[in-house]
């Protein structure tokens, strides 16, 4: 394994202990990030996205093809992807359809008119050799807090769009946010009649998320060093972290490149290479305030194929 | 300005290629932006867009206060939004737009001669507010519902009065674009007779 950079504040945490890394094992899921344009400007998005926005910008079937290619070279399980909003990219259904032709896939989006009105076209690639599943957002289970960030109405038509997904053969899950200290069993059961509304199964999977804070930001965190890893992981639970057995592929200013996991693409020292196989080489140090997440709270953006 | 609170804004093209339906981000000099939809024709030389004045907009002021000549900052076209995939005589389409929601509208039929909608139902507060009424009279039977004076010949009231006017058919394509709660009053109305929801296409916009 290498070092992406020798530099000091990669290498060590502000105390001068070495950071705690992972040496990444086998690739089983790959990300794609759309494009950070997406049609809703929810002030948390920990991905900084609203109309127009083009720090990601859209990749397109061509960027694509090489990596899908490569990563089925690697032995990947999965594609997933997100944005942004990906059905705001005018690729997407087509990148989504080249993936399935290959392997299962997650998409991650909002379910609102982007979505909608592509519907047509997403019902088809129920002919795919593999699978797609549909994570959407319903931040909480009270519509008005959601509609709060998203925009009026927002809740009721992510949640119809659940329905429809799910009635015309797709998997779909739910991401939502998780607060500080919650009950984590009282706040999913407050989805039930919603569930029950929809025509949705009780027991759909819903992916909690803590605040990752927007792009940027340098919030104070605990670092998380070779001593903490050493003390408070074990050899399973450093296997679950995203950046052990996944990458994500990021197009900046015209170039795609390798990143560590999905948290991470506002900070270039996670861009790791130019290719996956180049990327497997090259140690993961824990130095981003999100690296901190997933370390104390098990933050997760894959799920099952 | 076209009336007392909406402006028609000119750009140069600068070889920027868009598809109607589609909208670009404009950005205040602070980074604030706001996405407004491409209301002119594909192969025009400039881009035109039609903005409502919003009393307090942070963009929408800022735009009415540049003079010809100011550069603005825009994103590159996006747009999920596609009123010209139909519009031809074998593939119907009916399109519902409030204020300035006929912006995409105004942009699919420049583009697109042989585009025929079976109607358009076109709502605004003042018979003023209406961009292009002649034009769009010239290519579509068009309702126009004038929400806040008496305008005769026009129906004075809103367009989701006049829902039963729209023709109905399993095959058209209906196409909707202005504020949510038109939206959405419009898209319940239609599934509840019967039409499917791939048919019917959203645009939502709202004030900011």
């Amino acid at each position: 394994m290498r070092e992406k950079t020798e530099e000091k504040n990669w290498l060590l945490a502000p105390s001068g202990e070495p950071r705690g890394y992972i040496d990444s094992q086998a690739l089983t899921e790959l990300w794609f990030h759309t494009g950070t344009n997406c049609n809703l400007s929810c002030p948390f998005c920990l991905e900084g996205s609203k109309p127009g926005d083009d720090r990601i910008k859209f990749i397109t079937g061509e960027d694509t093809k090489p990596f899908i290619h490569e990563a089925l070279e690697m032995g990947v399980e999965k594609f997933s992807f997100t944005g942004g909003e990906p059905f705001v990219n005018p690729h997407f259904v087509e990148i989504l359809g080249y993936g399935l032709e290959h392997r299962p896939c997650m998409v991650l989006t909002n379910g609102t008119e982007p979505l909608r009105n592509q519907f047509g076209e997403v019902a088809k690639l129920l002919k795919q050799p593999n699978p797609v599943s549909f994570r959407i957002s319903l931040d909480h289970p009270d519509p008005e807090l959601h509609d709060a960030s998203r925009g009026k109405g927002n809740f009721s038509m992510a949640l119809r769009t659940l329905g429809l997904l799910h009635a015309e053969g797709f998997h779909v899950s739910i991401a939502r946010l998780m607060e500080p200290k919650e009950d984590v069993d009282a706040v999913d059961a407050g989805y039930a009649k919603y569930l029950s509304e929809a025509g949705l199964p009780s027991d759909i999977t819903i992916i909690k998320f803590p605040d990752f804070q927007t792009p940027g930001s340098i919030p104070e965190v605990p670092q998380v060093t070779e001593h903490c890893m050493r003390t408070y992981t074990t050899e399973e639970t450093r296997h679950a972290y995203m950046c052990n057995f996944s990458r994500m592929i990021v197009k900046k200013n015209g170039r795609c490149g390798v990143y560590a996991c999905t948290l991470v693409d506002d900070d270039d020292d996670y861009d790791l290479a130019d290719t996956l196989r180049e990327s497997f080489e090259v140690r993961i140090r824990f130095k981003h305030h999100r690296c901190y997440s997933c370390f104390a709270f098990g933050s997760n953006c894959s799920e099952g194929t | 300005m076209l009336s007392s609170d909406i402006l028609e804004l000119v750009l140069e093209r600068d070889g920027i290629d868009f598809t109607p339906g589609d909208c670009v981000a404009i950005s205040h000099a602070d980074g604030t932006s706001r996405p407004y939809s491409v209301s002119s024709s594909v192969d025009d030389e400039t881009l035109h867009f039609v903005i409502r004045r919003m009393p307090g907009g942070i963009v929408s002021e800022w735009i009415a206060e540049r003079k010809a000549g100011d550069e603005i900052e825009i994103s590159p076209p996006f747009g999920w939004f596609r009123p010209s995939r139909s519009g031809k005589k074998d593939d119907p389409s009916v399109f519902v737009a409030t204020g300035t929601g006929i912006a995409p509208f105004l942009s699919a039929l420049r583009s697109h001669h042989e585009m025929a909608p079976k109607c358009c139902l076109y709502g605004v507060r003042k018979k003023s507010d209406a961009v292009e009424i002649d034009y769009l009279q010239k290519r579509c039977p068009i309702r126009l519902c004038v929400s806040g004076e008496a305008s005769p010949p026009h129906h004075r009231g809103r367009v989701t009065d006049l829902l039963k006017e729209i023709p109905m058919s399993p095959e058209t394509h209906y196409y909707l674009c202005g504020l949510d709660a038109m939206i959405d009053e419009v898209s319940t109305w239609l599934e509840q007779h019967g039409v499917h929801f791939t048919r019917v296409h959203r645009e939502v916009f709202f004030n900011a």
